[in-house]
């Protein structure tokens, strides 16, 4: 390892705090939702939506990106849970375990579901565009190499880590 | 395994304990004692050839092949 144990030491909370804050963005976005249920005027007049001519598209395509974005959140936690799971592992001194190229493989899976995720979200807003040109929806949701680059990376990781972790077990038994 | 180590039969005949030859091979106690029970997955040459160098032997005598042993998957 040439990675300093400070570094290692300092991952662990970093990974907690991303954990609050990530549910802190649940729990904003799930009120929001709620909020344009229980007062759909109110909210909407802050937001900027207009009353009448495609406020429904505008407000059922908000209400959706919501719904996508608590999804979006769940996806985090899943990704930061696997990730802590395989730093404790590191921490312990034995990553090269079967249990951490499921892992892998499972955040290469749920990094690709998010990315997926924003994919909806642009589809979403470039159909409310779509619906009501006049709002001039501003969306900046470009499509990226580099999400699509990580999947694959973390896909081969996993197998590596496969691997490696085949390899260990080996070793252990030979004297 | 249908492979034996036969190292305590061994260590009985040449009147050593195993720490004895722990101390003389140069290989930790533990990794002594895992060959010893047969539950080592492989060995090396070199701790082979110690221990054959520390018992007088040859790696014939101390590794058999018994089919009547259940084989591993």
């Amino acid at each position: 390892m040439t990675d300093s144990p400070n570094a290692l030491a300092l991952t662990r909370p970093v990974i907690r705090g991303l954990i609050i804050l990530n549910a802190l963005y649940a729990f904003a976005i799930g009120a929001l939702l709620v909020a344009t249920l229980l007062y759909p005027p109110l909210l909407f007049k802050a937001l900027g939506v207009p009353e009448g001519e495609g406020a429904w598209e505008l407000r059922t395509a908000l209400r959706a990106v919501v719904v996508v974005g608590l999804v979006g959140a769940y996806v985090a936690y899943r990704v930061l849970r696997e990730l802590l799971a395989i730093v404790d592992t590191v921490r312990i001194g034995d990553p090269f375990v079967a249990g951490n190229a499921r892992r892998l493989q499972a955040i290469a899976w749920w990094v690709l579901a998010g990315e997926v995720l924003r994919m909806l979200v642009a589809a979403i807003a470039w159909a409310a565009d779509k619906a009501v040109p006049s709002f001039g929806i501003d969306f900046d949701i470009a499509f990226s190499f580099a999400p699509w680059l990580a999947v694959l990376l973390l896909f081969v990781l996993a197998r590596v880590f496969e691997q490696g972790a085949r390899m260990r077990a080996d070793l252990e038994g030979t004297v | 395994m249908a492979i034996v180590v036969r190292l305590d039969e061994k260590l009985h005949e040449r009147r050593m304990t195993l720490t004895e030859l722990s101390e003389r091979v140069d290989i930790t106690l533990a990794n002594l004692s895992i060959l010893k029970t047969g539950k080592a997955r492989a060995i090396r040459f070199s701790t082979l050839e110690a221990i054959c160098a520390a018992l007088d032997c040859q790696p014939g005598d101390l590794l058999v092949f018994d089919p009547a042993q259940p084989s591993e998957e």
